[in-house]
């Protein structure tokens, strides 16, 4: 699998990616860190939790690191996720978004993980 | 060359990670994962760090608590900040801009950007601490250079008065002093670092006058009698008139400050002195500082009639009143600090506490009233300012847009007109400004912008603008932003927006008059020409026809009734023609009592043709009226004008020769009628009357 048909599995933009960072290597570093990062986990935690402020947070964090990589879809469900918690706010009215963000990480984490796997 | 520090705050790893990637070949990083961190990093190592690039949205403290503690330790002002956020919203990024942030990185981060952004706000601060050094190194040299005249000056008057080498120096340091620490006490005298500088300086000449006392009188070893007391106490009036009599810089605050200190440093507080008997703070502060500080030196330093006293009992005899009256406060300000007050002796002449003061003189003119080097800051945005108002004068709405980020920065003059924002982030979705353009101007200008190449990059387009209730008329002027890469990158542009309402409007009334026929309002032949090609050209896949109407025998209508009824007879068929076209299709008045319609169709072209005709014949003030009409369908001719045309005017030609009243389609027979001139013209529909 080439990081290219990886960005086309999660569904980002790999020319936009590359455009910015200018570097394959690079992107492929940051794509791989991806997997190391607490945020996600941490989202789970306090939505389970209903920690608002961290959840919201954790969101966000998420929403800037898909921006930076061009993850197009993570990206847009975990926005959508933040701005609904950043605006009113509960976490009962953002069940749906954090599906969708749970959704749309294991389409993202699991791309990444059939790439790394091809790297041997 | 030691390279550069940068600070970077951000609670994502991944984020940072990446930031010191991009910029790690040219500088040193050091990270911070929450605003906690930062600002003990801040406070360990503030003075080495050239650089914070700041994320706002992070646990523990937000990037406004790390810019809000930067403001109060007064770090923002040496270490400038550059924010970097996903956040879009105005009131934020205006909020982190107030709070002394420098310049806004948008995610996601383009590494060419992040290290413009970078390396352009070093150079920024750069500059304003050179400019501050400049100014700090024009301060010293000034006052070097008085100094020095002082030093010669101070030279010849002991040498003349018999003094103590270092009498002056000392009056300067202990004035100093004194009125430092007074300061310190109460604002009652209103003392600036300036002028605490000034009444020093100008301390040296507190005994100028002796200058016209005989030297045996001065410098008489013994007690002096009356009546040399008495010229002896003359130098402080003489002083002063030296001063008044200068016939220059009568209004410099030097001057000003000598004349007081010269004539009443032998004022007492209780009003016993000369030469005047002012008490109290009648007496100007100048001269009750350097008056305590002239006693002082005296009781301290050897004189040919005394010893010098220690500190201990110098001050006991002034508090004692032995040796004059003062200024309680002053008193006290003398009293305390004796420690530092002989230090501060001691070191009189040493360069680096002159120099030391000077940072604070220049300093404080930096900062002026406003705060925090203005001044500075106000000299860098001269150009900016100059823009503006031409822009203001000229009222033009200038403007800046970026790709990325995706912003539009609009002159403020210009954001107030048009009730959009300065600072517009994410434009395309930011309604007002949305709704200023509509969606065709904004489609039209970008593409455009796109369209452009580095060497022709500028566009103009005239285009309507909604605004405070109305819809003007302006022209846009633009100059597209590229990259000086090898593969030219579109960055954005530079804009101005003029108002150009009046004079559009006079250009379309003009080409309107210009365009149409005076007699009925109708399209002339040759402005109709060219909107039939236009509209052709847009719809290649539309149905289109010509129609050519002819007024049956208008010379015998114009020979019997007159010319008059010619013309209302020509003005009604104009009026009957666009009741019964839609108001997109074409009505034209060719010339004479030849006219045209051109018309857009669907269905059943025959029918509404039938309709149209019968609606053309007419009676005027109870006078048939009745044409001929030759039509031209596209899909049979072409989408031709000239062909539409042939084909129409054969087609009416046709209805003619069958005796008028009538309209006739074209087909292709009637190329034949016209080659043999026969008179076979069939296939035609029945006449309707």
């Amino acid at each position: 699998m080439t990081l290219r048909e990886c960005y086309d599995a999660l569904g980002g933009s790999y020319d936009e990616v590359l455009g910015r960072l200018r570097s394959e290597r690079l992107v492929q570093k940051f794509v791989l860190k991806f997997l190391a990062d607490g945020s996600y986990d941490l989202l789970c935690r306090s939505m389970q939790e209903g920690n608002h402020d961290e959840a919201f947070r954790a969101a966000h964090t998420i929403k800037g690191m898909c921006q930076n990589l061009s993850f197009t879809t993570l990206g847009h469900s975990s926005g959508e996720l933040t701005e609904a918690l950043r605006n009113d706010g509960t976490i009962a009215s953002a069940a749906a978004l954090f599906a969708q963000v749970q959704a749309d990480y294991e389409r993202t984490s699991s791309a990444i993980r059939a790439f790394q796997a091809g790297l041997g | 060359m030691q390279k550069e520090k940068i600070l970077i705050v951000d609670d994502s790893e991944m984020n940072r990670s990446i930031l010191a990637d991009m910029l790690m070949d040219d500088y040193d990083i050091i990270e911070a994962e929450d605003g906690v961190e930062a600002v003990a990093i801040l406070r360990k190592q503030v003075s080495e760090l050239s650089l914070v690039l700041l994320d706002i949205v992070m646990p523990r403290m937000d990037g406004f608590g790390v810019l809000e503690a930067m403001n109060q330790n007064r770090w923002i002002e040496s270490v400038p900040v550059v924010i970097i956020s996903a956040e879009n919203s105005p009131s934020q990024v205006e909020r982190a801009y107030e709070l002394g942030g420098t310049d806004f990185i948008m995610r996601p981060f383009d590494a060419l950007i992040v290290r413009r952004r970078v390396v352009n706000t070093l150079l920024l601060y750069a500059k304003q601490k050179r400019l501050i050094s400049m100014v700090e190194e024009q301060v010293y040299e000034k006052e070097r250079h008085s100094d020095l005249m002082i030093d010669i000056l101070s030279h010849i008057m002991e040498f003349r008065n018999g003094e103590s080498g270092l009498h002056i120096l000392h009056v300067r340091t202990l004035t100093d002093f004194l009125l430092t620490r007074l300061t310190e006490r109460t604002d009652r005298y209103h003392l600036t670092m300036a002028d605490i500088a000034l009444i020093s300086t100008a301390s040296a000449l507190h005994d100028i006058g002796k200058m016209a006392i005989d030297e045996k009188i001065l410098n008489k070893p013994g007690r002096l009698t009356n009546e040399e007391f008495a010229i002896m106490k003359t130098h402080s009036t003489i002083g002063a008139g030296m001063l008044s009599d200068l016939p220059v810089h009568q209004e410099e605050p030097l001057v000003k400050i000598a004349y007081q200190i010269c004539r009443w440093h032998h004022e007492r507080w209780d009003g016993r002195g000369y030469p005047d008997g002012l008490a109290g703070d009648d007496i100007p502060i100048s001269a009750q500082v350097v008056a305590l500080a002239d006693v002082y030196d005296a009781l301290t330093s050897q004189r040919v009639y005394k010893p010098p006293f220690t500190h201990e009992k110098a001050v006991e005899m002034i508090v004692g009143g032995e040796c004059g009256a003062f200024n309680p406060l002053l008193l006290e300000c003398l009293k305390e600090n004796a420690g530092e007050l002989l230090t501060a002796l001691e070191a009189d002449s040493s360069e680096d506490i002159r120099r030391r003061k000077l940072r604070g003189i220049s300093d404080e003119a930096l900062r002026g009233e406003g705060g925090a080097s203005q001044r500075t800051l106000r000299l860098l945005d001269k150009e900016r300012m100059r823009n503006s108002f031409y822009a203001s004068m000229s009222e033009a709405i200038q403007f800046e847009y970026t790709v990325s980020p995706a912003m539009i920065t609009v002159s403020a003059w210009g954001a107030k007109k048009l009730g959009v924002d300065e600072i517009i982030m994410d434009p395309l979705r930011d309604e007002r400004l949305q709704g200023v353009l509509g969606d065709s101007v904004w489609e039209q200008l970008s593409r455009r912008l796109r369209n452009t190449t580095p060497s022709s990059p500028e566009v103009r387009l005239d285009c309507p603008l909604h605004y405070d209730g109305a819809t003007r008329w302006h022209r846009v002027i633009m100059r597209a932003l590229w990259s000086d890469d090898i593969h030219p990158q579109f960055e954005g542009a530079l804009g101005t927006v003029m108002d150009i309402h009046e004079a559009h409007q006079k250009m379309q009334e003009l080409e309107q008059k210009a365009s149409k026929d005076l007699l009925t309002g109708l399209l002339n032949r040759a402005s109709a020409k060219e909107q039939i090609e236009l509209r052709m050209q847009d719809n290649p896949d539309s149905h289109f026809a010509l129609a050519e109407v002819d007024i049956d025998d208008f010379k015998k209508i114009n020979d019997v009734y007159g010319h008059m009824f010619g013309d209302q007879v020509l003005q009604q068929l104009a009026r009957q023609m666009k009741g019964s076209v839609r108001r997109s299709d074409i009505c034209c008045r060719a010339g004479g009592e030849e006219f045209f319609l051109f018309l857009e169709y669907n269905t059943d072209i025959e029918k509404t043709i039938d309709r149209i005709y019968k609606r053309l014949c007419f009676t005027c003030e109870d006078r048939p009226v009745t044409v001929s009409m030759g039509v031209a369908l596209g899909e049979t001719v072409g989408l031709s004008y000239e062909a539409l045309y042939h084909a129409a005017d054969l087609a009416l030609y046709t209805a003619k020769r069958s005796g008028k009243r009538q309209y006739r389609f074209y087909d292709k027979t009637m190329e034949e009628t016209l080659s043999t001139m026969s008179d076979a013209g069939t296939g035609g529909d029945a006449p309707p009357q």
